[in-house]
């Protein structure tokens, strides 16, 4: 039996250490999950924490067969998709929400290349923007793919969608994501001026 | 060869032999909607995990303490509604009764000897008709008709145990 299993059982048996410990091993990919989905640090703190809560709540359901790591991200996933959801609907207009609490990504001091890290710091901020594009469960897919190496099998029992649906909503995103891109890229170089420097 | 292959291959990150990479270096040269695919591919694949502030565990448990005390608190104040109104319900509805009772205990005792003898009584006609009924019932109903009776009803029970198992299989997703 493995030391995760160990806790969770242990957990289940009502212990709160065991519970601290899968908080401890696991606040990172459910936090990094949530922060995906919902584009901001505030917010993403709070669904992580709910997450938790949901999963203390709820652990006498874990079926052991199943991995833990998958049974925690489809909770967190399923609620960061609710509370888009809900968002769509609220009264506060998301672009006042997304000055509040963003990561700052500071350049690596210690790179040899500050400029190189800067572009690739720039890149990987549009490549956040551009998550918060695309449609919820799409983006709940992408992040899986990407950031978990889920299977496509593990991303399907995770949201409750076929494969197939899977694999069309993960083409779709792709497909969305490089068309923004693109144009992203394409705004960028018409606005720079004919004599700065292009990687500024 | 058209776009939608290359595509597929980006997008599926199938691996490739020499020849295959070939071709996709050379249409990569001239299509841009695939290299944009390359490009965010590399830029998903590279990005890193956000951690969350440091001290994450201990702001869990702060949140974990007040919800638990939040959840008695709750089922405290439920209870108290939950006790308080149903003695009022109580003494409203049985009030006038008991107080009937200790008035004239002669007439109340009546009264429940009385109603039990009705509800035997009832019992007894019920199981009498019932009887009759089962005599007269599989001469009058062919049995074909039976059948489709029974049919049904297996049919039903089928249908039902399938929508609690629907219902219920996607549990573990709290």
């Amino acid at each position: 039996m493995d030391e995760e299993l160990a806790w969770v059982i242990q957990a289940q048996q009502g212990s709160e250490d065991a519970f601290t410990q899968i908080v401890e091993t696991y606040q990172k990919p459910v936090y990094n999950l949530c922060y995906r989905m919902l584009g901001e640090a505030e917010a993403a703190e709070d669904a992580a924490q709910e997450t938790f809560l949901r999963v203390y709540q709820h652990l006498h359901r874990y079926d052991q067969k199943r991995p833990f790591a998958t049974w925690l991200l489809s909770i967190a996933a399923h609620y960061c998709i609710d509370r888009l959801r809900k968002r769509k609907f609220a009264i506060f207009s998301i672009d006042a929400e997304d000055d509040e609490g963003s990561v700052i990504e500071l350049p690596d001091p210690g790179s040899p290349d500050p400029e190189r890290e800067s572009i690739k710091r720039e890149d990987r901020e549009q490549l956040h923007g551009l998550l918060q594009s695309l449609d919820s469960t799409d983006r709940a897919a992408v992040v899986m793919r990407y950031w978990y190496d889920f299977s496509e099998i593990e991303i399907a029992e995770s949201l409750r969608l076929t494969v197939s649906a899977v694999k069309s909503r993960l083409h779709r995103a792709r497909r969305a994501l490089a068309g923004r891109w693109q144009e992203d890229r394409s705004e960028f170089q018409t606005h720079r001026r004919p004599h700065e420097s292009p990687a500024i | 060869m058209n776009h939608r292959p290359f595509e597929d291959w980006i997008i599926s990150e199938q691996a490739l032999n020499p020849v295959e990479k070939r071709e996709l270096e050379s249409h990569l040269r001239g299509c841009k909607v695939c290299s944009s695919l390359v490009d965010t591919g590399v830029e998903l694949r590279s990005s890193r995990m956000v951690p969350p502030k440091a001290g994450f565990t201990h702001r869990f448990h702060t949140r974990l303490a007040a919800h638990k005390l939040s959840e008695r608190r709750r089922r405290f104040w439920g209870s108290l509604v939950f006790i308080l109104v149903g003695t009022f319900l109580l003494a409203w509805k049985a009030g006038p009764f008991i107080l009937s009772i200790f008035a004239s205990p002669a007439e109340w005792i009546t009264f429940v000897i009385g109603y039990f003898l009705f509800v035997a009584t009832s019992i007894q006609v019920l199981t009498e008709a019932v009887l009759v009924i089962l005599n007269i019932a599989p001469v009058l109903v062919p049995a074909y008709v039976w059948m489709i009776i029974v049919s049904a009803l297996a049919g039903l029970g089928l249908l039902w145990s399938v929508s609690i198992w629907r219902l219920t299989r996607y549990t573990q997703g709290a």
